[in-house]
């Protein structure tokens, strides 16, 4: 039906890992975004590609009861990536991947803080899973060995 | 240099007898017409015209020069104002130069350029045309720039 | 020497007196001034230019004037022109019969209309327009100042001033007063905002807004803001005194500053303050019912992020006492990522210390809070984690990762009957992970990549005697399905052997739109009780998670994520749709929660907004927003919007009612209007111009 292993031997994203260095991370969004990826896709050893990213973040208040009470946050979040080759520069492939992760913000504050916190890591988390989903799927363009 | 001078400086007056030096004379008794060249210089009261040769015109009844046909680089000069062009056309009777080609005037810190420049010696005046290029400097208004020179 | 002037013209004839007279196309270029006229004449002795349109004069700071006739010195910068319009920035444009440079910097106008609308043939009145007997515009200062002001709204005199003062479109900063702004609530009545900016020096800025309503509504707001070198403060505040609470003085505070310390550390603070809980809502100013004022110091690097922090809370909701919520909370984090050497892979190291404090003293719990914490309990915590992964290649192209953490914390509880001392515990999760990732080039170049995703972990099952605070708002969500310890905070650890399973599946179509699906389901050994219901992850099979998300390339975005159990009960749905076009928008999200007391969470949430804009024509926009309980089967919030935009003015209109009640707060309308009259200063840009003759 169609449907290679991508990692198989020959398959496209068989170079894939560590090959790719993520530019450096500068606030705990971006660490987490670095942390992520390089667990899925290694850290890098002789990488041939950068991948650039910028993250932006936003929480959306929701649920708010009759008494206007906030208590729960939809945070939205969208990192616009690209993949460019080390030495020529030259753009290989890029995109937007978007996602949301929700928080309540029902109990002490303690718990609304790390409640909060652990919404952004595993936003985070969501989105490198779906940059590495998009570097999969391209591969066989661009990932020749 | 003093105060700039008017633009009239190019009046003339045209009955004054003309006298040319060149290095070669050719006459040619066909027409009536002398040529001369090589440094050759017209002069009319003050005002000289120097080009690379001129071929002089004379009255039916001989004598009188008519007209002079100046080529190979003009230049016409009085007093403040100098014009150069390629060639010229200087009509006695009339008092009208033609002159035209790359033509330049400079007066002071004006200059124009263009391509075709008509001067009427008798009255003093001059119509250039061709996409004419003026220079000249804005001096003496008041709080604007510095004075002329 | 003095710049040359230069002239360029079809002819130039010299007369007489010592004047040129140039004749077609005509154009004389001095010092960055340039004039285009058809004829000029040129005189020196006077040195000036007398000018015969039509004529375009422009200097280099994008002014330029428009005239029929002129009288100018050679220079460019003195003199009148008559019939004349002067156009600045493009934008706005001053109409007189007479215009005279004065010195190159002032430009004088007679009797003035100005305005920055478009006016065509058919109807020669603009939206607005200021006439005025004298204006001057002062190119330095780049102020224009109108003598005699009269404001016209189509034509119809709407406002007098005998001096006003408006800056050239290009000034991006001087004192004045801005916008004014209509604001109508059913709570303070009709009021009026004029908020007046004051230029303090070149790196601080001043903004006093009086606001007064008819229901006796007094308020000053102020924003001071100042920027230093190494960073920049910001202080908004407002004093108020209304009829709502008659007899004391409400008002707010919110101070936000950020600064780069050496060796690439940043400072940042927020202290926010707020008189009674009901004033964000009764001002408009963004809701909050949790004040949080923190200062934070932190450096994030490659493989470090160091993170010291101090928080204070104050809650300001209904029912909460302050007294025995946690309100001052202090961490230092330290976590350093690198490769493990001869291990291979990747490993972490997190040293992190956690303290908070109740201003309570009761190490009991009474019934003063909902919850069952002892009210007055404090807490200091250290932490320790290491953890560990390293990826393999297996044949047939599976992934194999083998992940581990350990963690151990020493908590130090007072004031706590029960769990009052020192406790220590050590835990640890080893994981195995398989992910089979195929992909497969479809038809026409759509790619689609299916990857299943085993992941198996043991730890150990002993119970916890540690209270459960920082982790009890538990979320399964694609982002902790695969991981070792799914509680947001570290009082509570995931404990017992179990297996995440799931598998995705994206489609990327070459046309630009993509469809993602990703389902999963924990299988734990037994079960360990660990999670409330609401979470989905308790039982020993956990609920479903089903996640989808679609993406349009014409602008649409939706994800929604579902947790049901077996027999398709839905514990938590949320779905989030965005769809943006040129001339329409629809903005959706919808919330379903199930109640559970583990989170403080009595009554279900069920909450669906929506939020739309339609450009009804080139410049009216139509917006209207609401957000519906259908728990309650109530409207929470419902609001309308109407924005006019043309070329020179932008309208606001908007209409908005507040359902929720509560001891503090009561339903409200909110009614804005805002005009802003485009072409002074660098206010908002010129929206679509009318197109003449159509």
């Amino acid at each position: 039906c169609g449907f290679t292993p991508a990692y198989a031997p020959g398959g496209p994203a068989a170079e894939l890992q560590g090959a790719v260095r993520v530019d450096n991370p500068t606030d705990k969004n971006a660490f987490d975004l670095v942390e992520r990826l390089e667990e899925r896709i290694g850290r890098p050893d002789g990488p041939r590609y950068a991948l650039g990213y910028t993250i932006t973040t936003a929480p959306i208040g929701v649920g708010i009861t009759t008494e206007n009470a906030i208590t729960r946050y939809n945070l939205t979040g969208s990192v616009d990536w690209g993949l460019t080759e080390i030495g020529s520069g030259r753009r290989v492939t890029g995109g937007k991947v978007q996602n949301f992760t929700s928080y309540s913000a029902t109990g002490s504050t303690v718990a609304g803080l790390a409640a909060e916190e652990d919404a952004a890591f595993r936003l985070m988390r969501i989105l490198a899973d779906q940059i590495v989903t998009n570097l999969i799927a391209s591969s066989s363009a661009w990932a020749t060995p | 240099q003093g105060a700039t001078v008017a633009f009239g400086g190019l009046q003339q007056d045209t009955s004054l007898p003309v006298e040319i030096q060149a290095d070669q004379l050719a006459v040619n008794q066909a027409d009536g017409s002398a040529t001369f060249t090589g440094n050759v210089l017209v002069g009319q009261g003050e005002m000289r015209l120097s080009a690379g040769e001129v071929r002089v015109e004379y009255g039916p009844e001989g004598g009188s020069i008519e007209r002079l046909h100046a080529s190979g680089g003009v230049t016409l000069a009085n007093k403040a104002e100098a014009a150069e062009s390629v060639e010229a056309v200087y009509t006695i009777a009339s008092g009208q130069v033609v002159m035209t080609g790359d033509v330049l005037l400079t007066q002071g810190q004006s200059a124009l350029s263009g391509q075709k420049l008509v001067i009427d010696l008798k009255a003093g005046t001059g119509v250039m045309e061709g996409r004419v290029q003026t220079v000249f400097q804005p001096g003496g208004s008041v709080g604007g720039g510095a004075g002329s020179e | 020497a003095q710049q040359a002037a230069t002239l360029v013209a079809d002819s130039v004839a010299i007369t007489g007196e010592s004047t040129l007279v140039a004749q077609g196309n005509v154009e004389v270029f001095y010092q960055g001034r340039r004039v285009q006229a058809q004829r000029i004449i040129y005189n020196q002795a006077a040195d000036s230019l007398s000018i015969e349109g039509p004529i375009v004069l422009k200097d280099d700071s994008g002014t330029f004037i428009l005239a029929d006739q002129a009288e100018l010195s050679a220079d460019l910068t003195q003199g009148v022109l008559t019939s004349a319009r002067l156009v600045l920035n493009q934008q706005l444009q001053l109409a007189a019969t007479e215009i005279s440079r004065i010195g190159g910097r002032y430009t004088r106008l007679g009797r003035t209309v100005a305005s920055s609308c478009q006016v065509c043939a058919e109807n020669p009145t603009p939206l607005w327009e200021i006439r005025a007997s004298q204006v001057v515009h002062d190119d330095v200062q780049r102020q224009i100042y109108f003598s005699d002001a009269q404001l016209r709204i189509a034509g119809m005199p709407v406002f007098w001033l005998p001096r006003l003062r408006m800056p050239d479109p290009r000034l991006t900063r001087a004192s004045g007063v801005l916008t004014p702004s209509l604001r109508t609530t059913s709570g303070l009545g009709t009021g009026l905002k004029l908020p007046y900016f004051i230029t303090l020096g070149d790196s601080r800025d001043l903004t006093l807004t009086p606001y007064v309503t008819t229901k006796g509504g007094r308020t000053l707001e102020l924003r001071y803001r100042q920027a230093f070198s190494s960073g920049g403060i910001e202080v908004s505040g407002a004093w108020s005194r209304d009829e709502l609470l008659p007899d004391d003085l409400r008002g707010h505070v919110l101070a936000t500053g950020a600064f780069e310390l050496p060796r690439d550390f940043d400072l940042t603070f927020r202290i926010e303050g707020v008189s009674d809980p009901a004033y964000y809502l009764d001002y408009g100013l963004p809701e909050r019912d949790r004040l949080d004022s923190r200062v934070e110091v932190s450096r994030t690097r490659r493989n470090e992020h160091i993170e010291g922090r101090l928080i204070y809370f104050h809650s300001i909701r209904d029912g909460e006492s302050n007294a025995t919520l946690p309100s001052l909370v202090g961490d230092l984090t330290f976590h350093r990522r690198f490769s493990a050497g001869p291990l291979g892979g990747e490993a972490g190291l997190r040293l992190q210390t956690h303290s908070q404090y109740r201003s309570s003293t009761l190490p009991f719990d009474t019934d003063i809070d909902a919850d069952t914490d002892a009210d007055g309990r404090d807490m200091a915590r250290a932490s320790v984690r290491v953890d560990w992964r390293r990826n393999w290649v297996l044949p047939a192209g599976i992934v194999g990762t083998l992940l581990g953490e350990a963690t151990a914390d020493v908590y130090q509880i007072t004031q706590d009957d029960i769990y009052d001392g020192t406790t220590t515990r050590l835990h640890g999760a080893a994981a195995m992970e398989f992910r089979w990732p195929w992909v497969r080039a479809g038809r026409g170049g759509a790619q689609h990549v299916v990857e299943p995703v085993a992941q198996l972990i043991w730890s150990p099952s002993s119970t916890e005697d540690l209270p459960n605070e920082d982790s009890a708002l538990v979320e399964f969500d694609e982002g902790n399905l695969f991981s070792l310890n799914r509680f947001p905070g570290s009082d509570a650890t995931e404990r017992g052997t179990r297996a995440n399973l799931g598998i995705s599946w994206t489609r990327f179509d070459p046309a630009g739109w993509s469809l993602g699906l990703t389902a999963g389901r924990v299988i734990r050994t037994r079960d360990t009780a660990q999670f409330g219901g609401a979470s989905g992850l308790d039982g020993q099979r956990s609920d479903w998670l089903v996640a989808m998300q679609l993406g349009l390339n014409g602008g649409l975005m939706m994800t929604n994520r579902v947790l049901f159990d077996d027999d398709l009960e839905v514990t938590k749905a949320e779905l989030r749709m965005d769809l943006q076009r040129d001339d329409y928008g629809l903005a959706a999200s919808y919330v379903r929660l199930m109640a559970d007391p583990l989170e403080s969470r009595d009554t279900p949430v069920s909450e669906l907004t929506l939020d739309g804009r339609y450009r009804v024509t080139d410049f009216w926009t139509a917006k209207a927003s609401s957000r519906y309980d259908v728990k309650a089967d109530r409207t929470a919030r419902a609001g309308v919007g109407l924005e006019f935009r043309n070329e020179c003015m932008s309208v606001d209109l908007s209409l908005s009612r507040r359902f929720t009640s509560s001891t503090s707060v009561q339903p409200t309308t909110d009614f804005g209007l805002s005009v802003d009259l485009l072409g002074f200063g660098s206010g908002t840009a010129p929206g679509p111009s009318r197109r003449c003759g159509r």
